[in-house]
């Protein structure tokens, strides 16, 4: 073997954690002195939670723009608290940089038209180039705002959406987030608009000094801005000590953004794990199992970190549920990897993954993904373990999918699924489905028992309890039949692949049927991904239904492949297979 | 392949091969066909579909129509217009099965076909727990269908109550009221109240013509809906109540909450009547409204032959022998949001049969439990400072806390056995 080769594992992750080392390097304070991570520490209340407002700035210019950094006039890449900062200073009379930087993401081709602007790559505009045509632009808005929610075409829902975002903007500018403490303990907080009126001395105190902190900002002036930050702290300190505890590692998880930085690993782990089906050596796929090792160390250090953060179980809406889904898919995948040793393992493990935490940043658009919780939501022995079931569940189906996908495909496409390969991946399915219906019919009971304890009714038949109850029938039905002999390895691959549709139903599908509330923005475009998803799965189903006599890895005996990968130890465990597929 | 699929060797009913050909009784060839897996299988496609619609029939219905007429009948017939996803308004309806015929079927399948193949052995303990822990679990879910009965106590701070009122059932209540001491009510059920029906059998000296029944609606101060119509641009519906409570204030019709509506609301029912004496002469119009009897309002009297009558629409009580008092209701929301952090109320149970009187707290995810009954925290008065509780006697409530304990542990008993044979087999050396 060559020996540049045998380093190859050690190689690759020593790449990724330079990788790493470079994203958790603290961002350089900007040329120009002022000091916007101090400025970023400083604590505000937004949905409920306190958090520094470099939170506060992210996600406001991630629900507006979709990225948490913008390019100024310049050409340069700047924070989110840079935008923040200069929203702050915008003059009533309407002056200021803020009004200059593109963030506004507008890419509906009908309220481009209507705005009279020119789609561009990007499509982000700023608010100097709305500002021409926003009388009309309101008009219209406030019709389709009219409009039941039901009702409301594409172009209406972005007409609403492109108003909400201009609304987010308007309440940075204009001051309307809570950023002023009354009092420690009775734990409310004023904007600066109603505590200069406040009879608080000290609230009326922090409302004056974060103005000034604001002008000395607007008038360039980093000595002057620097100092009233320090000064602002100390006052703070003293006068209302705001229990900010996490408010560094907050701003920290910010900056180093471990999820997106574990989807980038991931996406290397599928690369290597596809290239090693590909002819290359062993070594590629350990380089891949161990980097997928990695990555998934970031994964969970940032479930645990927002578990820090937040004060609560993992799974707390609809965002934290795809992160949680992907760490679980992630550990199933290594843990078949590591058994199994033909790379299924760790191609499945990064795609499930890296899949999960793109659909989760698409849900983090709609705000800040650590709110708070309706009061029944709120902690409870039964809740928690029903929500980390039922998500583990939706893992092991989706896990069992692509394991299904990867037979399909494989066998059909190709001739590299030689009789052993197809063997095992069978065994992986089955045993997968098996953890499926263990995790989704105990997470399922587990949730009628909390809607017992807090309702006094353990099953009410409501759309969310159904999209549970239908994974369970569904992988009972896949293990009945498979026990009934009803089907065989194609059946049961195709049956996996199915429940993809099913699973993503109950993950997404059913908050789609209660529009009203769900169909801005984001939920009407999720339909059409899930629609696209659903497609896309029937189709691979229907190549799975193509004649036997088809299939290219059925057309050949095993041993007359010189392309086939090298056979890792499961190979020789099947003396007794049968060269069948149906 | 493996013990995994103990019966993956032999088609459809193992057990039949492994005997010595003799000639089955009927029975045994009755069980066998009811034992069958296809059987379950096409079970279990048919529950999926019915759980499928049943959800999809959410979108327009109320959530208790649907279980009523999908989950807990023999016969569903789903409306076309369900059937293709609300994309095409078709008329007409397809019968299917629904969830008591199905799950009879499931049950007497399973029972079949542990009838035919049981046997006791370590391997298929498992097995054997998790059925018997779904039989449970349908058992259960028959009990609540048929027995459970909910209902809602609503108090106000520092008052108490003494009954239950049940929001699924509306009724048109007249009390006569001439004798203080004695109170006589003729009571008549919601189902049987529609536009422009004339009640006349009713043991009461007059009749009661219904104008307007709205099974779930909003009631408006007259002053208030003028601002909100005239800033909605949208003319006044008319009112046609000419007494009572009804010059004040007006109801407007709401659709009924469906299924999938992200909030889950309480509907009140209101309704338009005239009273008519025997010669068919108006006594007034009024409106009846189970909102007035949330604000504690007196309701409308009328006077006739010289007795006096209340009239109102109120949901149906069931009085208990003890009494509820509302001591202190708390309600906390998270800084700076309208999002509740949590519900708490502080009740004293006064019960003279038992000599009882004593504190207790209920809170969200807390309930009480007293004399066969659960009483939740469910949420906050709608219109003033106090609480409302959910009532709810299950006599089946336990049995979903031992089934999943047994099919949990059986699924356990019987993938861990699988596991570690294959483990086992997999690492040998």
């Amino acid at each position: 073997m060559n020996k540049y080769v045998t380093y190859l594992p050690w190689t690759v992750l020593a790449l990724a954690a330079l990788f790493l080392a470079s994203k958790v390097m603290p961002a350089s304070e900007p040329r120009d002195g002022f000091h916007l991570s101090e400025f970023g520490l400083l604590p505000m209340v937004d949905r409920g939670r306190i958090q520094p407002i470099d939170t506060k700035a992210r996600t406001a210019l991630m629900v507006i723009s979709g990225k948490q950094t913008f390019v100024d006039a310049k050409g340069n890449t700047q924070p989110a608290i840079r935008w923040f900062l200069d929203a702050l200073a915008t003059r009533s009379e309407g002056g200021g940089p803020a009004l200059e930087h593109k963030v506004f993401r507008i890419e509906n081709d009908q309220v481009l038209s209507l705005l009279g602007l020119e789609p561009r790559s990007g499509f982000r505009y700023s608010l100097a180039e709305i500002r021409p045509r926003a009388a009309e632009f309101y008009a219209q808005a406030q019709r389709a705002r009219g409009v039941d929610p039901k009702k409301r075409d594409l172009y209406d829902n972005k007409l609403v959406e492109l108003a909400q975002h201009l609304e987010v903007f308007l309440e940075v500018s204009q001051w309307h987030f809570l950023s002023v403490p009354v009092a420690a303990k009775d734990e409310q907080w004023l904007s600066v608009r109603d505590a200069v009126q406040s009879p608080h001395k000290v609230s009326q105190a922090i409302a004056q000094i974060q103005l000034e902190l604001v002008d000395a900002y607007a008038g360039n002036d980093p000595t002057a801005f620097n100092k009233m930050l320090k000064t602002y702290a100390d006052y703070l300190d003293r006068e209302i000590p705001v229990n900010v505890g996490t408010a560094r590692f907050e701003t920290f998880f910010n900056h180093f953004a471990p999820f997106y930085q574990s989807a980038v690993l991931y996406a290397f782990v599928f690369v290597l794990g596809c290239s090693f089906w590909l002819g290359w050596r062993e070594d590629v796929r350990r380089s891949a199992f161990w980097l997928g090792c990695l990555a998934l160390a970031v994964h969970s250090w940032a479930l645990f970190a927002r578990m820090y953060i937040q004060g609560r179980p993992p799974v707390t809406n609809l965002y934290s549920s795809a992160v949680f889904i992907g760490w679980g898919c992630v550990i199933v995948g290594l843990i078949l990897e590591y058994i199994y040793r033909n790379g299924f393992g760790v191609v499945v493990a990064s795609a499930t993954g890296g899949l999960t935490l793109i659909v989760a940043h698409y849900l983090s658009l709609g705000g800040d993904t650590m709110e708070m919780m309706q009061a029944v939501l709120d902690t409870n022995f039964w809740l928690a373990t029903h929500v980390t079931c039922i998500t583990l569940g939706y893992t092991a189906c989706f896990v069992a999918g692509f394991l299904g996908i990867f037979y399909i495909l494989g066998s059909v496409l190709t001739p590299w699924l030689h009789n052993d390969l197809r063997q095992s991946l069978i065994k992986m399915i089955y045993g997968v489905i098996c953890f499926a219906m263990l995790l989704s019919f105990t997470g399922t009971v587990l949730g009628g028992i909390w809607a017992d304890q807090s309702w006094g009714r353990f099953w009410g038949w409501d759309p969310k309890e159904n999209g549970a109850l239908l994974i369970v029938i569904w992988n009972a039905l896949i293990l009945h039949a498979r026990w009934g002999g009803m089907i065989k390895q194609r059946g049961l691959a195709n049956l996996a692949i199915a429940g993809n549709i099913v699973t993503a139903w109950s993950w997404f599908g059913v908050n789609m049927l209660g529009v009203g509330l769900h169909s801005y923005g984001f939920m009407a475009g999720a339909l059409r991904w899930l629609l696209v998803f659903d497609i896309s799965q029937l189709a691979i189903i229907a190549v799975g239904l193509t004649p036997l006599e088809r299939w290219r890895s059925l057309a050949q005996v095993p041993q007359d492949k010189p392309t086939a990968p090298p056979k890792g130890p499961s190979q020789s465990l099947q003396p007794k297979a049968v060269p069948t597929a149906s | 392949m493996s013990t995994v699929m103990p019966q993956s060797a032999t088609p459809a009913s193992p057990s039949a091969r492994e005997e010595p050909r003799r000639r089955p009784s009927h029975l045994r060839t009755a069980l066998e066909a009811l034992a069958s897996l296809r059987v379950t299988v096409v079970l279990f496609v048919l529950a999926f579909i019915l759980v499928f619609y049943g959800t999809w029939a959410q979108v327009d219905a109320g959530i208790w129509t649907v279980v009523n007429d999908y989950f807990r009948a023999a016969v569903v017939w789903i409306p076309l217009k369900v059937v293709f996803f609300h994309a095409f308004d078709i008329p007409g309806a397809l019968p299917y099965p629904g969830g008591w015929l199905l799950g009879g079927i499931l049950l007497a399948n399973l029972l079949a076909a542990h009838a035919i193949r049981f046997r006791v052995d370590w391997k298929r303990s498992g097995i054997l727990l998790i059925h018997s822990g779904l039989v449970v679990m349908m058992l259960s879910e028959l009990i609540t269908g048929l027995y459970a009965i909910e209902g809602r106590m609503t108090i106000v701070e520092k008052q108490s109550s003494n009954f239950v009122e049940h929001d699924r059932h509306a009724e048109l209540a007249v009390v006569d009221v001439t004798d203080p001491k004695r109170e006589h009510v003729v009571a008549v059920s919601s189902t049987s109240l529609a536009d422009g029906k004339v009640l006349r059998d009713l043991p009461l000296p007059f009749a009661i013509e219904v104008i307007r029944y709205m099974p779930n609606s909003d009631v408006f101060d007259l002053e208030h809906a003028e601002i909100y119509f005239s800033a909605r641009k949208k003319g006044m519906p008319d009112n046609p109540a000419d007494a009572g409570l009804g010059l004040r204030s007006i109801a407007i019709e709401k659709s009924i909450t469906t299924g999938t509506d992200t909030e889950q609301r309480i509907e009140l029912p209101s309704a338009y009547v005239r009273i008519l004496d025997k010669d068919g002469k108006s006594l007034g119009t009024f409106l009846l409204s189970t909102y007035f009897g949330f604000l504690n309002e007196v309701p409308d009297e009328i006077r006739h032959d010289g007795k006096s009558y209340r009239l109102s629409l109120r949901f149906e009580r069931s009085y208990r022998p003890y009494t509820i008092q509302l001591e202190e209701f708390r309600h906390d929301v998270y800084v700076g949001t309208t999002t509740p952090k949590n519900y708490s109320s502080d009740v004293r149970i006064i019960d003279p049969e038992t000599g009882e009187n004593r504190p207790v707290k209920i809170s969200m995810n807390n309930p009480l439990r007293y004399r066969g009954e659960t009483f939740y925290q469910s949420a906050l008065h709608p219109f003033a400072k106090g609480t409302v509780l959910q009532v709810v006697r299950n006599p089946g409530w336990l049995m979903p806390y031992i089934s999943c304990a047994m099919v949990t542990i059986g699924m356990l008993i019987h993938f861990g056995l699988h596991l570690t044979s294959f483990l086992r087999r997999r690492f040998a050396p």
